[in-house]
């Protein structure tokens, strides 16, 4: 993985730079200690490791407003982070960079019933969010696993999904607005409590964009009113096909259930080991469908469920009898990655989508790479948005074997995106996919969206090295900022 | 940068003739039909009209005005309402009517691809056997290019969102006529920008959409509509907030006023009550629509709401939901030969109520005639002003109305347009809403049009 080559004059100006920063955060807000920073490493991809060159913890927009106008005047650059739980390498340090860690934004700033909108800062965690309106019947929707710990500043920039985006959307069908800070220090504010905006859609643009464009400072989210009921079914099959085929017929029978994941045999093992969910052991594959809404619809929805499952030759239905059981069924979904982690030293998750009617195919070619490759693999995924999360299990302390895995995780990938998928529904690109953005995209299509990001940050300071193979000068791009026959940054790292 | 406009000449036709031979038209009646829209705005035609019927020569005809610094304007179905066809630095305007194929429509993953040119009403035509439609419905036969293009919501949006919500992919022609991909067909991606949103509602400023993959939808087991009228537009209102707030799914409710009825019962041959009027549809099984429509009678009861008027047979929503759409030109027929000042405001849900009081008030101040309608459910409403174009005192009367309208949203926490977007009409009030942020879009327009040839003059001025 190779990172933009770090920048040895700023380095050598290191301690200017901090007594700089300690002029806007003072005290502990500025860490610099080697220990210290060694928290700040990598985040959930952590096969990859830097320390920063320094980082800091603001507690207001001003103070972000402040270190990003500091930073852009001595020419240093910026990796925001929030929880680090991405997995993705979103927020792996440079040596010759400052994180900026959102940690101490973990405010909840209103909470409005009537229009029903929380307004948080961004370090607030996703759960935090529902746990601040759960006494009222309210919830935010999106549920990434990583809920306990991930901030919703996080959310926004990687569009999390979790296991109820299939009916209730991803992070940015929940958002509302946000206060974000450009490169220059001006603070911005998109959309708000109401609908929809006008002109472009910066919100949209915003959400997925990984730290690249500017610090998010504030958000603002839907919440809604929990469903009056809730049940889940727990339906086994002899073959991930005919899985497949059950997810098909549910939907084109025009049912959006609240969650429908996919587990197949080696995953359902590993989470039946540790969680004692009562999965059946003699299947091949598991799906777990929830109906929720009012009572009534709950039962009926349940019945056509039921049926269509046995259409597409189920051979195992149970059906959760109270809340209790209903939430077992999904501990074991839930736990499926640390239940992963017991069985293997080492795992490397990934996050391909596809269109749904692709599934048993790309299942079955995933099946022959594990093969080939002699490593194991167990899956995991929304099955109703097609987003899979094979996980591949290796040993990182076997030479080459992660050499292995990076190349038949690529090929996991590259299957993805020929069958018209995507290579990442909700973890992002980070470093992690950044190389393989060339499959999904043509080079005009990516310079296009550097484009974009010229139109943001020309001088590559957030962020650099993430998502996108090349940095490209923005004067290539068509934006000709030539001065006197100089360009602003003669010598942008390309790697 | 505002360098003036290049003009076309000889020899930007000659290279378009190569590209679509007789396919274009330098007609004035052609031009003039093609720089208006269906609003009060002064019409500004381009000075040479072509009728594209490929993405390939989309991209020739962009390369060749780009080549030259001459302006091109997409244009869909011109139903759009503040402007945003208007040429107003001459140029050749694209008319991707004849794009009217649907490329693929993908039932078990319940998406589909169309050309830009095909409208909603061809495309539901064509999904009819499929037990699948597209729900986005603006009051008139958009295309979907435009609809994409300006960011388009209808009568459903509070169930199932805006063209934001409900566009998967596009392919667009940029601003030097080279072509790109902006995502796939997965229902989820986070990969790169996510230049899709960037596109939808950029009102072709930024390139050429040829085609979209849109999100559609099974249509629901059980519908059914419902008509009710109430004493006051304050009591209507305040039945959509309860109804919103108690979290009742409704696929539609939608706000006419006491001289919108009027008016549509005369234009569309109908015999409502003459008062401030909720239309409602309920979506989902048999049980849940049942259990939704009681929800909302007893709402609607507390508020003086009477006289449910049910249609659950599909000629009679048919019937019903014709005369919503229709309102638009029923108000402008209770005063012909007038053109429609169609407002847009937006305002959080809990506003809403005082929103339109404070409007009602207003209005009944000011001479102009004018009737309400609105996507309520969504906190979206219209004043539809009927305004003689030839009158400047009453156009300058209708632009102090819009202003305080827009101040009022504004200052409640809501927006200028809900769904008409910008165009040349409301650029100024994007700047008082948005501040900071215009900057950004100004840059990010200066970034992907550099020589701003891209309907030059609508959203953000450079
Ligand atoms: C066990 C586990 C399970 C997971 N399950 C899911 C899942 O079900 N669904 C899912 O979508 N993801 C999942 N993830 C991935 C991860 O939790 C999400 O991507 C999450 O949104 C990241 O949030 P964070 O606060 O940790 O962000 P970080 O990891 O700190 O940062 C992620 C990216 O966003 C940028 N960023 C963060 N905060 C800001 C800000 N305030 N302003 C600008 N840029 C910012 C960073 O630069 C980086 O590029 C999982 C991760 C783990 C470890
Ligand atoms: C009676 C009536 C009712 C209406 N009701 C609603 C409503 O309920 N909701 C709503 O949102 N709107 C409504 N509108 C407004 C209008 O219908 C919408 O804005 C519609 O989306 C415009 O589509 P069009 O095909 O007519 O686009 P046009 O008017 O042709 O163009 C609109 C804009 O999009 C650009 N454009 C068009 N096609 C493309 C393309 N392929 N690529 C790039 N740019 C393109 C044009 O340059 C222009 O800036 C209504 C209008 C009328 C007259």
């Amino acid at each position: 993985m190779r990172m933009p080559e770090p920048d040895a004059g700023i380095i050598a100006r290191r301690s200017d730079i901090i007594a700089g920063l300690r002029k806007i955060v003072p005290g502990e807000g500025v860490i610099v200690d080697e220990d210290e920073l060694r928290v700040y490493e990598c985040d959930g991809l952590s096969a990859y490791r830097q320390l920063p060159l320094i980082v800091v913890l603001p507690e207001t927009t001003a103070q972000v407003s402040a270190i990003l106008s500091f930073c852009l005047a001595e020419g240093v650059k910026i990796v925001p982070r929030g929880a680090g739980t991405s997995l993705a390498g979103g927020t792996l340090p440079l040596a010759d960079g400052v994180t900026v860690g959102l940690g101490k934004f973990n405010r909840i700033l209103d909470i409005d019933y009537e229009n029903r909108v929380v307004v948080a800062q961004s370090g607030v965690t996703n759960l935090g969010i529902s746990d601040a309106v759960r006494h009222r019947g309210f919830y935010y929707a999106p549920d990434p696993s990583s809920q306990i710990a991930c901030s919703i500043g996080g959310n926004v920039s990687t569009n999390s999904g979790g296991v109820h985006s299939l009916k209730y959307g991803l992070t940015t069908n929940n958002l509302l607005g946000l206060e974000m800070v450009l490169i220059n220090g001006e603070v911005v504010h998109l959309g708000g409590k109401h609908l929809d905006s006008e002109g472009y859609d910066l919100l949209g643009l915003m959400t997925g964009s990984e730290g690249l464009l500017g610090i998010i400072t504030e958000v603002t989210v839907r919440i809604l009113q929990k469903p009056e009921c809730a049940r889940a079914l727990l339906i086994g099959f002899s073959s991930n096909e005919s899985a497949g085929d059950c997810v098909a017929a549910i939907i084109g029978a025009g049912i959006i259930p609240g969650g429908m994941e996919m587990m197949d045999k080696p995953a359902i093992h590993a989470a039946e080991d540790f969680v004692h969910a009562g999965y059946p052991r003699d299947v091949e594959a598991l799906l777990i469908v929830e109906a929720d809404g009012p009572e009534a619809e709950v039962e009926h929805l349940i019945e056509r469920i039921e049926a269509i499952a046995k259409e597409s030759g189920a051979v195992n239905v149970r059906i959760s009898r109270d809340e209790e059981e209903r939430l077992k069924f999904w501990a074991g979904r839930k736990a499926a990655f640390p239940a992963i982690g017991r069985i293997s030293p080492d795992y490397y998750c990934m996050d391909g989508t596809i269109p749904r009617n692709k599934l048993a195919q790309v299942l079955k070619r995933i099946g022959a790479l594990s093969k080939e490759y002699g490593l194991g693999v167990a899956n995991v995924f929304h099955a109703g948005d097609g987003n899979l999360h094979p996980l591949i299990l290796y040993d990182a302390n076997k030479p080459g074997e992660l050499e292995a895995v990076e190349e038949m995780g690529a090929k996991i990938l590259r299957l993805c995106v020929e069958v018209g998928g995507v290579l990442t529904g909700e973890h992002g690109v980070g470093i992690e996919k950044r190389d393989l953005m060339d499959t999904m995209f043509t080079e005009d299509d990516l310079k296009q969206q550097q484009r974009v990001k010229c139109a943001f940050d020309d001088g590559h300071l957030l962020n650099p090295g993430k998502v996108y193979p090349t940095l490209h000068r923005c004067a290539e791009l068509g934006r000709v900022h030539v001065h006197r026959g100089q360009f602003r940054f003669p010598d942008l790292p390309r790697f | 940068m505002a360098v003036e406009a290049a003009r076309v000449n000889d020899d930007l036709i000659e290279a378009l003739r190569e590209i679509v031979g007789p396919r274009l038209s330098t007609s004035a009646a052609v031009c003039e039909q093609h720089g208006r829209d269906e609003s009060y705005h002064t019409p500004h035609p381009p000075d040479v009209v072509v009728f594209a019927e490929s993405t390939d020569e989309v991209a020739g005809i962009v390369k060749a005005c780009a080549r030259r610094q001459v302006p091109v304007i997409p244009f869909g179905a011109g139903t759009s309402l503040e402007g945003h066809v208007a040429a107003l630095h001459g140029g050749v305007c694209i008319d991707l009517g004849a794009m009217d194929q649907v490329v693929a429509v993908n039932p078990e993953d319940m998406d589909a691809t169309v050309q830009a040119g095909v409208t909603r009403a061809q495309l539901n035509t064509y999904l009819r056997d499929t037990g699948l439609f597209f729900p986005i419905d603006p009051g008139a036969e958009a295309s979907i290019g435009g609809m994409t293009a300006t960011r388009a919501s209808g009568t459903n949006a509070v169930r199932y969102g805006t063209m934001r919500e409900n566009v998967l992919a596009l392919i667009v022609v940029l601003a030097d006529g080279r072509v790109i991909r902006t995502s796939r067909r997965a229902r989820k991606s986070s990969a790169g920008y996510d230049l899709t949103r960037l596109f939808v509602g950029s009102e072709g400023t930024l390139g050429v959409i040829t085609e979209i993959t849109l999100r559609l939808y099974g249509i629901p087991e059980a519908i059914s509509a419902a008509v009710c009228a109430f004493p006051t537009v304050a009591d209507a209102v305040n039945t959509v907030i309860l109804t919103i707030q108690s979290g009742v799914p409704v696929a539609r409710i939608e706000l006419l006023d006491k001289r919108q009825m009027e008016a549509v019962n005369t234009y569309s041959d109908l015999e409502y009550a003459a008062a401030p009027t909720l239309f409602f549809e309920f979506h989902g099984t048999e049980r849940a629509v049942a259990e939704q429509a009681e929800t909302v009678q007893a709402i609607a009861a507390d508020l003086g709401g009477e006289n449910f008027a049910w249609a659950t047979r599909p000629e009679d929503r048919d019937k019903l939901w014709k005369a919503r759409h229709d309102a638009l030109y029923a108000s402008l027929a209770l005063r012909p030969g007038c053109r429609g000042w169609v407002t847009d405001v937006c305002v959080p849900i809990s506003r809403l109520a005082e929103c339109i009081t404070e409007t009602t008030a207003d209005l009944e101040k000011s001479p102009l005639i004018a009737t309400i309608v609105g996507h309520v459910g969504d906190g979206n409403f219209h004043v539809v002003l009927l305004v003689d174009p030839d009158q400047a005192e009453e156009i300058a009367e209708a632009e102090r109305f819009n202003e305080r309208l827009v101040m009022r949203a504004l200052a409640m926490d809501g927006t200028c347009t809900g769904e008409h977007g910008i165009g040349h009409g409301k650029m100024d009030f994007l700047i008082a809403e948005h501040g900071e942020a215009v900057g950004v879009m100004r840059a990010i327009k200066q970034a992907l049009d550099p020589d701003n040839i891209m309907n030059p003059g609508k959203i953000v001025r450079v």
